[in-house]
This record gives C-alpha cells, sequence and structure tokens, in this order.
C-alpha cells in the first residue's frame, strides 16, 4: 500500500512540476525605425555592405522582409570619398558592393542616409594579417591543430572557423568544435560539452606567445576531406560585436537573467562596421 | 492685673507659641493646586499657607521637577508621599521642620531563569514584571532574566506565549535567585507570529519579528514541508525570489545580505533543493528572530537582515519526540535526559526520498545501462547535547551537517545500437553535484552574579559547492577512445569566537557588550580538466591554489536606557576591523534606537543604523544558486555598507489581542557588486573576478504595516508593504538608475487560523505581489558574421536590442495556499494529519519570461513560463 502511494505520489508530483507557457497579450516596447548597416571589411577584397532596418521585436524577421531600398550609402577611405558602391543582389540577399578593395593600412567609414529615418554613419580600422600556420589533422581523429605567433605590442583579437569542402568543390557549412577541454578551462563549456561553429577569444592568456592549439570537432576526419581552417585577426570594434552576439545567440531567447547587449559601433543606428583580416589555411588529412 | 491674671496670661502666652509652632501634624489636612510648578513650589505654599518649613540641601534634594497638583483637604502625609516618591526623596519631621534627604539607594536584584515546566527548555524573550513598581524586563537567548531594582516588591508576573503566565511570590529581602517554570497551554496554535513576547509599546526595538515552533507548524505546508524561510517570506519587508524560492530579499536588499546565525553561527546558504527549501527541519527550531532594521549593536556583518535561529536545548525531563512522512521527505526527531534535569541531548534527520522511487524504476527498466545510478535529494541532521554544570555554569554543543546531492551515473555496452562507424559514441559518462553546510558551535553560559551574565561561543562554519563530470566515448572504425574528466570546487569556511555579557546595574539600564572574532577561508573555483585520451598537455590551467585567509574583529556595546517615564533609548555602537591580504580595513557603526510612549499605550520609535559587509557573493545571474562563490573585499572593490533609518508607531491591545505596526524606512546601500554587461563569472577565474564586476549602490525605501490578532480561535495578520528598490552602476544601463530585479510595488500578505473544535485546525496564506521587473527587447534586426557572401555559412543571424535595464513589469503575483490538521491524541502519543494545498486556484504565476517565435503568424511573442499550478500534498505525523 505504501508503495503504491508512493508511486503515485512521484507521478503527481512530475505531472504538477511539468510547466505551462502563457503568451502575454502585451505591447512591447519600440525604439523606432533605425538603419542597419552591417560590413565586415577584409583587406585586398571589395567592400559588401549591406543596408536594413530595425523592427519591433514581436516581428518574426524572416529573409530579407527588413531590407531598406532607396537608401544612399558612401564609402569614405581615410575620409576620402571613394566612388558610390552599387548595389548587387548575391545569394537572393542585396549587398553594397564598393567598385575597389580595401587595403591594409587605411580607415574606412560608411554613411547611410535614408529618406525618413536618421542617417547613420560608422568607421573602423583594417587588422593585420594573423600568423597562423602549421595546421594539419589526422585521419579519421577528430583533432585540428595548428599554431598561431601572437604580436606582444598589441592587444590582439581572433576568430577561428573551420569548413570542410564538399565533394563538388564547393564549400561545406562551418562545423562544430571546441577547444579541446583540457586547454579550454570554460567550465560551461566543459560541463556542457558545448561546441559552436566559432571560437572568438582575445590574446589575454597567449600575449606574445606561439601556441598550438587543438581543436576537438563534432565529425571525424576523413581521408579526403579538404579543410579549411579559417583564422581572423579582428579589430576591437569587431571583436566585441562577434563576442556579444555569440554571446546573444547562446543566451537563448529566455528572459531570466540580464540579456546580453550586443556592441555596435553605428552611430544613431545599429550593425558593425568593423576590420577583419582571415587567413585560410587549405589542407587534407594525414 | 492681678497675679493669678498675670499668671494665665503667661502660661496662655507660653502656651500659644507651640501651639503656634506645632500647628501642625501628618494629619493635617491641606489644600494644595498647582499648575507645572516645580516641586519647590508647592513646599513653598507649605510653609507660607500652613507654617510647614523644610529643610534640605540643594546639593542632594532636587526639587526642580514640575508638577500639576490638586490636592483638596488631603491628609499632609499622603500628600508628601505622592510628591516626593518619584524622585526618591525621604522625609522626616525634625522639630517644626520637614528635613528632605535622598532615599538611601539601596537595590535588590531578581535574577533567574524562565522554562518551560514540561521539557526544561528555557524560554526566550518571556516577560518577568513587578506590576507594583511598574518594571519588568525580559529573558535573554538562554532563558536569563535580571530585574534590578531600588524598592521592594512583594511579587513578580511572568508571561510568555503559549504558556499559563505565573505570579510569583516575593517575600525576602535582598537579592533573589528564581528559577520559574511556566506550563504550556493546552493548544498552542492561539498565537502565530508575534512581533513581540511583551507589549510593542513596551519595546525599543523595532523591525523585529520573532517565529516560534508552534506557530511555523501551524502553517500551510509546501509539498508537506513547514518551513522556515517561506514563513518568513510571509511578513511585511520580506521577499522570495520567484515562486519563493532563491532567498531571502529584505527591505530591498539583496540575498547575500542577510546574517543567518543558527545557535550563534553564521549560515552561508540558507537552502535546499535550489532555495526552495529552508536548510533546516522546523521541528527542531525554538524560536527565530528577524530583524529588518534597527539593528542591535551585538550584530554585524551583514548589510541588510539578522536571522537569529535558536534551536530546541534538548527535554530535560523525559523523552520525546516526532516522526513524519510528506509528499518529499521523511523526518524524525527525538530528544531527552541524558541525566534528568542536568543533561539533555536532541537528534533529528531529514531525507527527501522521490529519488529513491525513480531509481528503482530506472533500475528495473535498465534505462541507464549496467550500474546506471540516479541520486537526487537532500538532507539534513542536528545534533545537540545540554549541560548543567551548577546554577552558573551551562554548557551547549551543537552540530549540524547538511547537503544536496546529484548524480547520473550512465553505461551503454549494446554495440548493435551504433549506427556509424565514423561517429563517435559515447560508453560512461558519470555526473555529480553536491554542496552543503557544515556548522558547529560550542557555548558556554556563565553567571558572574546576579547582575552579569555572559555568553562565550566558539563556531565553526563551512559551505561546499563541488561538482565532476566524466565522459569516456569512443570511434568505432579508429578503436579511439576518449576519456574526460573535469572537477571543479568552492569552499568557504569560518570559524571564530565571541564573548557576549548582559549586564543590568540599574532598572533603567540593560547593558550588552562583548567581543566576536572570526577567521575567514576562502577557496573559490578550483577546478581540474584532463583528457585521459591526449598526451599534450593543456595550455593553460585556473589558478587551482588559490586560498584567501581575512581575519575580522569587532567589538559592540549597547545600552537599553530609560531616559524618563516615556522615553527610551538603545544607544549602541559596533565597531570592526577586518584583515585580508595586507589590506585593512575597519569600521564604526553606530546603532541608534529610541522610543516615546504617547498618551493611550501608542509608542513611537525611530531608529538608525550602519551596517558593514566585508564579503561578497559571487553569483552569476542575481539569483542564488548552490554555484555562487563568497570572496572577500579587494582593493577594487571596497567592503559592502548601509545606512539604515526608521520609523514607526506601534501598539498592542491591553487585552494583547491585537497587535498594530506601522514602519517607514530608508535605506542606502553602497559598493555592492554586479556582473559586468556581458560578462559570464563561470568564464573566468576566481582570482580575477573583481576585474568583471562593477561596484555600485542601491537605496530602497517604504512602509510596511502589520495588523495582527493574536488571541482566540481565530487568529492571523494582515501585512501589506509599498515599497521601492533602486539600483546604480557605472557602466551599466548608461550609468543610469534602474529599479532592482524583486522590486516590488506592492506586497500584501494575509493570513488565517482558524480551531474548529479539539482537532481540526485550518489554516490559509494569501499573497500578493506585483510584478517584478525584466528586461524585454525594444527592436530586432538583423547582423553578420562574414566579411563576403561569398562565405560559407550565408544565414544572418538575428539580433534583439536592449536598452534600458528591466524595463518592463511582469505580471502581478498572486496566490492562496490553505492547510487542515486533524490532531488526536492517543495514550502514548498524538497522530496528526495535514492536508496542504499550495496555489489552491492554480494561479499561472511566472517565474521567467521568454520570447516565442511564431513562423506561421511570423510574429514572436513574449511568453510567461509557470512552473508551480496547483500542488496539494499530504503529510502524516506522529508526536509522542
Amino acid at each position: 500500500m505504501n508503495k503504491v502511494y508512493f508511486f503515485v505520489g512521484t507521478i503527481l508530483l512530475a505531472s504538477f512540476l511539468q510547466g505551462c507557457e502563457k503568451r502575454e497579450s502585451v505591447t512591447l516596447l519600440y525604439e523606432g525605425n533605425k538603419i542597419v548597416v552591417n560590413t565586415l571589411i577584409q583587406p585586398d577584397s571589395v567592400i559588401y555592405t549591406r543596408i536594413t532596418r530595425s523592427v519591433p521585436s514581436n516581428v518574426l524577421i524572416d529573409g530579407n522582409n527588413t531590407d531598406i531600398s532607396g537608401a544612399n550609402v558612401q564609402l569614405l577611405e581615410d575620409g576620402v570619398p571613394l566612388a558610390s558602391p552599387a548595389m548587387q543582389t548575391i545569394k537572393g540577399t542585396a549587398y553594397y558592393v564598393s567598385g575597389s578593395k580595401a587595403v591594409l593600412g587605411k580607415r574606412y567609414e560608411v554613411r547611410v542616409a535614408v529618406p525618413g529615418m536618421q542617417a547613420v554613419t560608422a568607421m573602423d580600422t583594417l587588422p593585420g594579417v594573423p600568423l597562423a600556420s602549421a595546421a594539419a589533422a589526422q585521419v579519421n581523429s577528430n583533432r585540428i591543430r595548428f599554431t598561431l605567433k601572437d604580436c606582444p605590442t598589441a592587444n590582439n583579437y581572433y576568430r577561428i572557423r573551420i569548413y570542410v569542402s564538399n565533394p563538388d568543390g564547393n564549400d561545406g557549412s562551418f562545423w562544430q568544435f571546441r577547444l579541446d577541454p583540457a586547454f579550454n578551462n570554460n567550465l560551461v563549456d566543459f560541463f556542457t560539452q558545448g561546441a559552436s561553429n566559432s571560437l572568438i577569444m582575445s590574446d589575454e592568456r597567449f600575449n606574445g606567445k606561439e601556441v598550438n592549439f587543438v581543436l576537438q570537432t563534432n565529425n571525424p576526419i576523413a581521408a579526403t576531406t579538404q579543410i579549411t581552417l579559417e583564422v581572423s585577426a579582428l579589430t576591437y570594434n569587431t571583436y566585441q560585436y562577434l563576442n556579444t552576439l555569440t554571446t546573444q545567440l547562446r543566451s537563448g531567447e529566455a528572459v531570466i537573467s540580464q540579456p546580453v547587449r550586443v556592441f555596435t559601433n553605428v552611430a544613431n543606428g545599429y550593425g558593425i562596421v568593423g576590420g577583419i583580416n582571415t587567413k585560410k589555411l587549405v589542407f587534407k588529412a594525414e | 492685673m492681678s497675679l493669678a491674671g498675670k499668671l494665665l496670661a503667661g502660661i496662655l502666652i507660653l502656651l500659644y507659641v507651640p501651639l503656634n509652632v506645632f500647628g501642625w501634624d501628618w494629619q493635617t489636612r491641606v489644600t494644595v493646586i498647582v499648575r507645572n510648578q516645580p516641586i519647590e513650589a508647592v513646599c513653598n505654599i507649605l510653609e507660607k499657607e500652613y507654617g510647614i518649613h523644610f529643610s534640605y540641601s540643594r546639593e542632594l534634594v532636587n526639587l526642580s521637577r514640575k508638577v500639576t497638583l490638586t490636592a483638596q483637604h488631603q491628609r499632609l502625609k499622603k500628600l508628601l508621599e505622592d510628591l516626593f516618591a518619584p524622585d526618591d526623596i525621604r522625609f522626616t519631621r525634625v522639630g517644626e521642620q520637614v528635613v528632605l534627604v535622598p532615599a538611601q539607594r539601596t537595590t535588590r536584584t531578581i535574577s533567574g531563569y524562565i522554562k518551560d515546566a514540561v521539557s526544561g527548555e528555557s524560554l526566550i524573550g518571556a516577560t518577568v514584571y513587578a506590576p507594583a513598581l511598574k518594571q519588568g524586563t525580559t529573558t535573554n537567548q538562554y532563558g536569563f532574566f535580571s530585574l534590578t531594582t531600588v524598592k521592594d516588591t512583594n511579587s513578580l508576573f511572568i508571561s510568555y506565549i503559549g504558556y499559563g503566565p505565573h505570579l510569583q511570590q516575593v517575600t525576602a529581602k535582598g537579592d533573589l535567585w528564581l528559577n520559574i517554570s511556566l506550563q504550556p497551554t493546552g493548544s498552542l496554535k492561539e498565537v502565530v507570529v508575534s512581533a513581540r513576547e511583551n507589549k510593542l509599546q513596551e519595546q525599543t526595538q523595532m523591525s523585529k519579528v520573532k517565529l516560534s515552533t508552534t506557530e511555523l507548524e501551524a502553517m500551510p505546508r509546501f509539498l508537506g514541508e513547514v518551513d522556515v524561510m517561506r514563513t518568513l517570506q510571509l511578513l511585511p519587508g520580506v521577499g522570495g525570489g520567484m515562486d519563493g524560492a532563491g532567498g531571502l530579499y529584505v527591505r530591498g536588499g539583496g540575498p547575500d545580505q542577510n546574517l543567518v546565525l543558527l545557535d550563534g553561527a553564521p549560515i552561508f546558504n540558507f537552502s535546499h533543493f535550489f532555495g526552495v527549501y529552508s536548510l533546516m527541519d522546523a521541528n527542531v527550531v525554538k524560536s527565530t528572530d528577524l530583524y529588518k532594521g534597527a539593528f542591535p549593536a551585538r550584530y554585524g556583518g551583514r548589510l541588510s537582515s539578522v536571522v537569529d535561529i535558536a534551536t530546541k536545548e534538548g527535554n530535560m525531563k523525559a523523552i520525546h519526540g516526532n516522526a513524519s512522512i510528506g509528499l518529499i521527505a521523511a523526518k524524525f526527531d527525538i530528544e531527552g535526559p541524558i541525566v534528568k534535569d542536568k543533561t539533555s541531548f536532541l537528534i533529528s534527520a531529514r531525507r527527501s526520498y522521490p529519488d529513491l522511487l525513480l531509481n528503482a524504476a530506472i533500475q528495473s527498466d535498465n534505462s541507464l545501462g549496467p550500474n546506471g545510478d540516479f541520486k537526487a535529494f537532500f538532507y539534513d541532521i542536528n545534533a545537540k547535547v545540554n549541560h548543567i554544570f551548577s546554577r552558573k555554569d551551562r554548557v551547549f554543543l551543537s552540530f549540524y551537517k547538511g547537503e544536496d546531492n546529484l548524480g547520473l551515473q550512465q553505461t551503454t555496452n549494446d554495440t548493435a545500437a551504433i549506427s556509424g562507424l565514423h561517429t563517435y559514441k559515447g560508453v560512461t559518462s558519470r555526473f555529480k553535484m553536491s554542496w552543503g553546510n557544515t556548522i558547529a558551535a560550542l557555548r558556554w553560559n556563565h553567571i558572574y552574579g546576579p547582575r552579569l551574565f555572559s555568553n562565550i561561543t566558539l563556531n565553526y562554519s563551512s559551505y561546499t559547492f563541488a561538482t565532476q563530470y566524466g565522459h569516456r566515448y569512443i570511434m568505432p572504425v579508429l578503436g579511439e577512445t576518449t576519456d574526460l574528466f573535469g572537477k571543479y570546487s568552492s569552499r568557504m569556511e569560518n570559524s571564530g569566537g565571541r564573548v557576549d555579557f548582559d549586564y543590568r546595574p540599574h532598572p533603567r539600564h540593560a547593558i550588552r557588550f562583548g567581543a566576536i572574532t572570526t577567521m575567514h577561508y576562502f577557496k573559490p573555483g578550483n577546478s581540474s580538466f584532463e583528457n585521459k585520451g591526449t598526451p599534450v598537455q593543456p595550455l593553460d590551467t585556473l589558478n587551482t591554489s588559490l586560498r584567501v585567509v581575512g581575519g575580522e574583529l569587532s567589538l559592540y556595546a549597547e545600552d537599553d536606557w530609560q531616559l524618563n517615564p516615556n522615553l527610551y533609548a538603545n544607544l549602541g555602537i559596533h565597531a570592526s576591523a577586518f584583515l585580508v591580504e595586507g589590506r585593512f580595513y575597519s569600521s564604526v557603526q553606530p546603532r541608534l534606537g529610541l522610543r516615546y510612549v504617547l498618551p493611550r499605550n501608542w509608542a513611537v520609535k525611530a531608529a538608525y543604523t550602519h551596517m558593514n559587509q566585508y564579503i561578497h557573493l559571487l553569483s552569476s545571474n542575481g539569483t542564488t544558486l548552490p554555484t555562487d562563490i563568497w570572496v572577500p573585499s579587494t582593493q577594487r572593490v571596497a567592503p559592502m555598507f548601509s545606512k539604515q533609518v526608521a520609523l514607526g508607531v506601534a501598539k498592542t491591545s491591553s487585552n494583547l489581542k491585537y497587535e498594530f505596526s506601522l514602519e517607514g524606512y530608508f535605506k542606502s546601500m553602497h559598493n555592492m557588486i554586479e556582473n559586468a554587461e556581458n560578462n559570464n563569472i563561470t568564464n573566468t577565474g576566481a582570482t580575477r573576478w573583481d576585474e568583471n564586476v562593477i561596484v555600485g549602490k542601491g537605496w530602497s525605501y517604504g512602509s510596511e504595516l502589520m495588523l495582527q490578532k493574536k488571541k482566540g480561535s481565530t487568529t492571523g495578520w494582515i501585512g501589506y508593504t509599498l515599497s521601492w528598490s533602486m539600483r546604480r552602476f557605472p557602466g551599466i544601463n548608461y550609468g543610469e538608475i534602474f529599479p532592482f530585479k524583486y522590486d516590488r510595488r506592492h506586497d500584501i500578505e494575509v493570513v488565517l487560523m482558524q480551531q474548529l473544535g479539539e482537532h481540526w485546525e485550518f489554516s490559509a496564506s494569501w499573497h500578493y505581489n506585483s510584478g517584478t521587473p525584466i528586461t524585454v527587447p525594444v527592436s530586432s534586426y538583423v547582423g553578420t558574421g562574414n566579411a563576403s557572401p561569398w562565405d560559407p555559412g550565408t544565414g544572418q543571424p538575428v539580433i534583439d536590442r536592449y536598452d534600458n535595464w528591466n524595463n518592463y513589469r511582469g505580471a502581478d503575483v498572486h496566490r492562496l495556499d490553505v492547510g487542515i490538521t486533524y490532531s488526536k491524541q492517543k495514550k502514548h502519543w498524538r497522530k496528526s494529519w495535514n492536508l496542504s494545498i499550495f496555489n489552491i486556484y492554480n494561479r499561472k504565476n511566472p517565474v521567467f519570461y521568454y520570447m516565442e517565435s511564431d513562423p506561421v503568424t511570423k510574429q514572436r511573442y513574449l511568453t510567461r513560463v509557470t512552473l508551480l499550478p496547483i500542488l496539494p500534498s499530504i503529510t502524516y505525523a506522529v508526536k509522542f
């Protein structure tokens, strides 16, 4: 009898503790329409700038429903206006593409004006190329190693990503990976076995040193796989943006703790105009 | 004139003089009417109108007190007695003069212990009152009282809630020692909660509430458990986290700002089960004092509240005990004499048990594989020994250990389940997490004399959190095995001693003084990670050797002082110093309280207090979790301090049935810490924690109303709190002021107990608070992660834009809990059944919110998540 009572109690308890949800019929605050500028500027590459607008947070952003037409986009290099960027649709999305390539050592500024909206502006410099080398992986393992030599004279910021070329030669999507837990020292990542498709970090723990990184991928590496290890040097603006963006995306949509504000350097608007310098190490597993 | 005529005239003259001089005696009736005149004026009237001369020294006798007197044909002696008695002036007739001298200050002291007649437990806060003298006192935390008076008394009236009053005849002269036992009343359920044992207007202390075990037991239960913390949350000025979990928030302070003392030893984590239950079985709690403000000088070290819990001492007369089983936990306690009236013991234990049932089910269907195991439980044990060496010496030894445990071990040996040879497959995984407190205290009561009582305490308290994780998996095509293991732990220890003196030199003074010394041992955030499958050495490691030792010393003194018949003051000072890693901090904290008794026995009270806190709690998201770690103040983060001022009126009705109190307060808090925006504390080593927090300040203010019915078959209270709590941190929220996470504008508590005949008791509590602030996004937009659209991964992340912190108020929270208890006395024991229903009308109160996306309507919704709907529970208990 006691056993029956206990089991009934446990089942009741478990069923009661199932959370239930209710949509609030409230009007959320809205800051008003603002121009959003997004461009990460890579040296020796044309500049792709995407212009959109903000929407109330109860609107689901899906596809290109926040695109702005008729924007006046101006690019300046060290304060000197460049030729107006041309609008192109690439993979179904509209970009303003510059007529010339970005040059390392120059400072770039983007100014955008849209009728009926407050004009915005943002600028950044470009970082030097990261000193990454000796990328290698063993066939059928799940570890990729490479060496990164950090410059001791400045605060440096990096992003690391991995993708694998498909058999048809096209690039596949970014792989999920993490720092080998023995190297990571991140308590939460360790216990959650968390992997992500990018690792964003500062050189705080290896300033000025040459470091061997070991990355652990979620998938094993096959013999014929062509791997691209993308090591990007970031400016402080870009680092702040990517770091806060990743943190917000990881925290999900639950409003429990204080939310993460994504960094922006766009005055009067949102988004990022940031420098990035990506080095791609392409190799096959040994 | 003839000779005879001359003689007669001479006799008459001779007679005339003495008749004139001795024209009054003590029975002479006099008429004096003065209004607000000094006593000296009354003497002058008597001298002028009746020839009564007064002789006195102005240095010894003070006749400046102003009086209003209407005496019509009153006997002289009675008039002089009434006139001089309040100033202790003695008068006597010498010849034709009335000589005034100060009364001989012969005082006497009556002291002793007040105890429960049945169990021998000492009673804390019992009232000892001499009606003829209109003087009284209360017993201290150990049941000791000392009443010094300049006059003789012939009786004392002793009373305590839940006990029959006792009239003690006092015949002997001189100092007297009394051990008085009070008989408990049949049902101890008459009073539910008592702000004071004696009348509110007779206590200078304000902002204090006292709970006793019998009061706790009457409350509706949450999943079958009576709980100290949840009952405290039903008082004005006290709140809990969402659904009552997650600690105490007192007058706008944080959960780290509460000093919780168990028999004098501090507790670091006051809860089980992630803040749902208090750390100890309510059956062994004798009394709980909560101070929300007006902190007496003997307490220090936290900003916002003091919760002083005294456990039972153990029955000195006979073996008694309780055993009960509820929906969540089973428990028992037993107490009794080792040597009757000399030595007693108390032991209690409690364990939650649902995991035992779940584990049995898991084992039977092998869902976690061979050797699979699941654990999720809490337990606590208490032990206490109490020995009376002599009338003057008594020793208590108490011990507490409580722990929460989570464990999961899973094995997979079924190779048939492996779908691809190129895929990693888990072999075993094990996870273990535990946290808990260990507390020990040794106390020695010593009475130096009838007026001086002392207590010396040695205490130890530690809080430990530990977790470990192991994961072993293979890739069949390679036969490669990965074997990861990691562990993390943090520890906080306190050991110290304190000596407290209780000195009653004079009826108008009750003095306490003492010293407290504490050694803090901090060992936060120790971790190690190991990958047994790789020979590569780790890149770097967290600092695993961080150990910090800090020393804290406090001195205090306070005097409860009667300045005049209507004005009282509690003057105190608490001075403390803290030495850690070569840094030295100190503070002097005034503690002032005033009480003025108005006509019709209303008391106006005021208090001003400073509090200092040298340790900080690092928390990942602003609520208390087992992972939180305590750290000492650093160069960058100075000790916290607060200033609080409170003002109120209070009264207990003359029949002790009703109590009313209304208080207003303002509190400022400085050097509080908050996580820097976008920082996760667990991502960085504990050594650099102060680089990742921002130091700021907070304010809280409001008013609290409490109306309580204390006697009769219907008892209960209504509490209302109107409050504001704000924060400001440079670099957070643009440096602007924002509302505290638990800023609740209105809070209403209604508690009702109804005795229904001999066997039944009904109780209900209704709680309401206005919504707490949350931060919701103010717009959304697309982001980017690539320099070129030709890069892989063309998806555009959606970003929520957040502006001001806590810019939205969540839904109001309200809930009705009810309970009914049936109890029946058997020959040797008493049984009871309790049925409680939590949230009886199934209000869907929010625990948290999230933004829900609906791809069909292309809308996002703010969605409320509720965890605790209607929850019935049943508890069976026996008491013997």
